[in-house]
């Protein structure tokens, strides 16, 4: 093969590429724009009010877990920062919170990611937040204690 | 409807009409795959480039060894050295130049999900005042036994 069709190859596959993402991406933004428009988030996280009590951390903390978790981790990150200064947020909660959220997140967006390229999807998905939460639980039982229950009032960010 | 108190993000449900949300969606649709088009292609020619030269089949010889782990081929390094050094985006503009089955993609997708972008998200992660050893230390883990286990069992 030429050098010309290598690399043209190369182009056109790579726009191939996009436009399968493209697909995906486009109708997705869509719906998140609608999920955080229409607060459907807030009422996802008080469905999920009794997720915390196994997770270890406050009751008003899973609208930012949820977040995280459909929005991204700087979204919910940004959340975490805003109750961290107003004084709501306990090192407990924050680690836990943080843990979770570093190992799942925006798993919408992902998981349609690796389905585009003939991941199985459900798969990802449910292992991902099995894992997410068996982590979290396992840190709560073994670590929690050592954290401390105080409330972080100074934030630096 | 009873308005509840918010504890969220934004409050200005009611100055967005269905129209304009739909429209923003759009918008920020278009602009991602901007982004990722950005990515995607360059990572795509780089690998093309790579697998006419040779240079490709050499790199992942050398690295087989440690990809055989993950029951991954030697060039799958390359996937997931984008995926956590740039993002997912470029993992994925890897994976498509490569030929790669069902259960390597399946055991890829996992590994990146649980550990990508990390110069970025560790950054985001930071802010919120965690420590970046925790952060990488658990993502770094949960990647690398996923991968392992996922070898053994599927």
């Amino acid at each position: 093969m030429d050098i010309i069709s290598i690399l043209s190859e190369g182009v056109i596959n790579g726009m191939k590429a996009v436009f399968t993402i493209a697909k995906i991406v486009i109708p997705l933004m869509i719906a998140m724009e609608i999920l955080k428009d229409y607060k459907v988030i807030d009422k996802i996280s008080k469905l999920l009010k009794p997720i915390s009590n196994l997770l270890g951390i406050s009751k008003n903390l899973t609208f930012p877990l949820v977040i995280g978790l459909i929005l991204g981790l700087s979204y919910g990150a940004g959340v975490i920062i805003k109750e961290a200064k107003e004084g709501e947020l306990s090192k407990k909660d924050l680690y836990l919170l943080i843990i979770f959220l570093v190992a799942c997140h925006s798993v919408i967006e992902d998981t349609l990611l690796f389905v585009a390229i003939g991941a199985n999807g459900w798969f990802l998905i449910t292992i991902r937040i099995i894992i997410a939460i068996i982590l979290t639980v396992l840190v709560s039982k073994f670590i929690g204690k050592y954290l401390d229950e105080e409330n972080i009032k100074k934030f630096t960010t | 409807m009873k308005i509840r108190k918010s504890n969220g993000t934004n409050n200005n449900r009611n100055k967005k009409t269905f129209k304009e949300t739909l429209s923003n969606g759009f918008k920020s649709g278009l602009n991602t795959t901007w982004i990722l088009s950005k990515i995607i292609i360059p990572v795509y020619f780089f690998i093309t480039i790579l697998k006419y030269t040779g240079i490709l089949k050499w790199f992942s010889l050398k690295l087989a060894p440690a990809m055989g782990i993950f029951g991954l081929p030697g060039e799958a390094a390359l996937v997931l050295v984008l995926g956590n050094g740039i993002n997912i985006y470029a993992a994925i503009g890897a994976v498509a130049s490569l030929t790669l089955n069902g259960k390597q993609i399946t055991i890829i997708a996992v590994m990146l999900s649980f550990s990508h972008s990390l110069f970025t998200e560790t950054a985001v992660a930071k802010k919120t005042g965690i420590s970046v050893a925790i952060v990488l230390f658990i993502r770094l883990s949960l990647a690398i036994s996923s991968g392992i286990i996922l070898n053994l069992v599927i």
